[in-house]
């Protein structure tokens, strides 16, 4: 497995002086309290594939894809890491390599779904397309973003994305709820 | 050789709650420092019980067991150098009481220093002990390494405000140290003795911390000098007027052209800057105490001073201070920030000779140093910024910080002022503690005799810090 993406980061990965700021811009973080899932646990990780002290798997490779892409530790890093600009080209990496894991990227379930087109264009990454020749609708995990404006947007409930980080609307209902009846007991 | 019994320890913490992937082992395996190693096992118990029985294991199987919180220490001290058990301590995130009446506050070690203060800044009180790392470092993380920060000139270090604890010794025995009031004077102060040990001598899982008052009024202000030796003398002379500054910190020319660069902050372009800050309950008292700190700045050739008490112009004012070590990163072109000869302390008439012989050797050794600090405190921090994937730099380093720390001790400075002391810094301790260091080994065998706590730190660290562990850098 080459890296040939990612190895171009080398220089600003050593920028990352790992103070660990990130943790608590980290949603998933927030959820699961795993170092291995905040952004500089991911970046600690990739470091180590390059320098080949990890050998490339799919847990490694779906830690990366499970990212929100919401960039809050972007915007916080004052040694100005682009975090997620990292993890796309290291998505793209996995995927070349074989590594084709899922994360929280959107998928469609093929038998929900109408081929209606509409989380084509709700999506702002254009990671959505459909392909006449398979009459499917394509994904480019690479542009996904996870923001699930697709889900959101599908009549058919067809466009998904993996949940139990506590971030899907469902999730986001329940705590919510649990909040308000604890408050008002 | 990696021994663990995987079934045990997920009979003890459950499932959820124990990883050994490598991927997991490796990022445990790292914290802010220039070292990494992979830890054999991750765990993450959820109550004292728990840890009690888990240590009762390593201790069995002469099993390796390092706590950590949320590993953002600069020496290497959360680096399971010798492998072994990494005890995740951020479960044990409970505030258990908050007593106003009586001045204390009881929390669990994993609970992270902003949320304490979250949760007491209701109360009108806060914990004051306020690292650069407060958002993320956790109160076990900063007992252990005995921790201060920017306001540690008025309000000292996490030894000034921890009153008690509870600790799970060597022997998996659970032993409450100090006590809840002010003041104590029965016995050996073992809870001190535990502040600072570096998760050596056992393992804190709860303590019982003082507050203080939140200031009604701050004042911030901040210091010009075209001579970094101007801006030292006027420490010197701020810390030796009486004036009681609540925050007094220098920045070299290295730092501010770094933060200028890294967050747009429009420093002037000077040798030095001071930032100095006086808080309190009466205002004419602080208003007293910053003007009298401004007269000395002055005096000392400081100028385009700026004060402010407005918490919005504060703020704006210290972000740059705020976020310096990760901007650091942004000095130069393929130039790392490196922890490394990063908290000694000097006395404060040697602050100004202290911050040029810091560049003066980091010239001479062909790398990039920085000088700043809570020098209101004598914390003088320092970074080395280097080409971090060049071998030749990392000579040029290790040479660099043995002259720094013959000079501070030379002058009757210390290793650590904050940081701790770890792996890396373990050479230059062992010179400075010369002749405490057999009493501190004869403690360490004492309550932890397999020496399953933290090994390979402190006295027990290797003579070369450079090849004590893999180096976090991918070296040509």
């Amino acid at each position: 497995m080459e890296f040939t993406r990612l190895k171009k980061w080398q220089d600003t990965l050593n920028l990352c002086i790992r103070c660990g700021y990130c943790f608590e811009q980290c949603h998933i973080f927030k959820i699961t309290g795993w170092e291995t899932d905040t952004p500089r646990g991911k970046l600690i990780m990739l470091y180590g594939l390059m320098q080949g002290d990890l050998e490339p798997s799919e847990y490694l490779a779906e830690k990366v894809f499970e990212c929100y892409m919401c960039k809050r530790c972007d915007s916080s890093c004052s040694a100005k890491v682009p975090v997620t600009d990292i993890f796309t080209e290291a998505k793209a990496d996995f995927l070349e390599a074989g590594l084709d894991v899922t994360g929280t990227t959107s998928f469609t379930d093929e038998d929900l779904c109408s081929r209606c087109c509409i989380c084509i264009s709700a999506c702002r990454h254009e990671a959505r397309s459909y392909d006449p020749k398979t009459d499917k609708i394509v994904i480019d995990k690479v542009k996904c973003q996870s923001c699930g404006c697709c889900v959101a947007a599908c009549p058919s409930g067809a466009a998904k994305s993996r949940e139990g980080f506590g971030l899907s609307q469902r999730e986001l209902l329940e705590q919510v709820s649990t909040y308000l009846e604890g408050g008002l007991s | 050789m990696n021994t663990v019994d995987t079934k045990q320890l997920v009979d003890i913490v459950g499932k959820e709650n124990v990883r050994e992937n490598a991927a997991d082992r490796y990022v445990y395996g790292s914290d802010s420092s220039v070292h990494e190693a992979s830890a054999w096992i991750v765990v993450r118990p959820t109550d004292y019980e728990q840890i009690q029985t888990i240590v009762h294991y390593a201790n069995k199987e002469k099993i390796p067991l390092v706590a950590r919180g949320s590993g953002s220490g600069m020496s290497g001290q959360a680096v399971p150098s010798q492998g072994g058990i990494v005890l995740d301590m951020k479960r044990l995130n409970k505030i258990l009481d908050i007593n106003l009446a009586d001045g204390y506050c009881r929390v669990q070690a994993g609970v992270v220093d902003d949320d304490l203060n979250k949760a007491l800044k209701p109360y009108g009180v806060m914990y004051p002990v306020a690292p650069a790392s407060s958002r993320v470092a956790t109160i076990g993380g900063e007992i252990a390494n005995n921790a201060s920060g920017v306001r540690s000139v008025k309000y000292g270090a996490v030894r000034d405000s921890v009153l008690g604890m509870t600790v799970i010794m060597a022997t998996g025995e659970l032993v409450h140290l100090g006590c809840r009031t002010r003041v104590e004077a029965a016995g050996y102060q073992l809870d001190r003795l535990m502040v600072g040990s570096e998760g050596t001598l056992g393992i804190i899982v709860e303590a019982t911390l003082r507050f203080v008052p939140i200031p009604k009024f701050r004042c911030l202000g901040k210091a010009d000098f075209n001579q970094l030796e101007d801006a030292g003398r006027a420490i010197a002379d701020i810390m030796a007027s009486g004036a009681q500054p609540s925050l007094l910190e220098l920045m070299d020319n290295v730092a501010i052209t770094a933060v200028n660069k890294a967050m747009d902050m429009g420093l002037s372009d000077v040798d030095a800057i001071l930032m100095f800050e006086a808080d309190g309950m009466v205002k004419e008292a602080v208003e007293f105490e910053i003007q009298k700190i401004k007269e000395i700045c002055e005096k000392n050739g400081g100028s385009n001073i700026q004060m402010s008490y407005d918490a919005a112009e504060r703020t704006k004012l210290f972000a740059g201070r705020k976020k310096l070590f990760p901007a650091l990163s942004k000095y130069m072109e393929h130039y790392s920030c490196t922890s490394l000869a990063d908290d000694m302390a000097v006395p404060y008439s040697k602050m100004a000779e202290a911050a040029r012989k810091i560049h003066e050797i980091a010239d001479k050794n062909g790398v990039i140093m920085t000088a700043y600090g809570h020098c209101g405190s004598g914390c003088m921090h320092t970074k080395i910024l280097m080409e971090a994937t060049k071998g030749k730099q990392w000579y040029g380093a290790q040479k660099a910080v043995a002259e720094i720390y013959d000079y501070v001790i030379s002058v009757g400075g210390t290793t650590s002022a904050e940081h701790g002391i770890g792996i890396s810094k373990a050479p230059a301790f062992k010179k400075e503690k010369k002749d405490s260091l057999p009493y501190m080994l004869a403690i360490k065998r004492a309550l932890d005799p397999n020496n399953i706590l933290n090994p390979g730190k402190l006295m027990d660290a290797p003579d070369d810090w450079v090849t004590a562990t893999k180096l976090r850098y991918n070296i040509n």
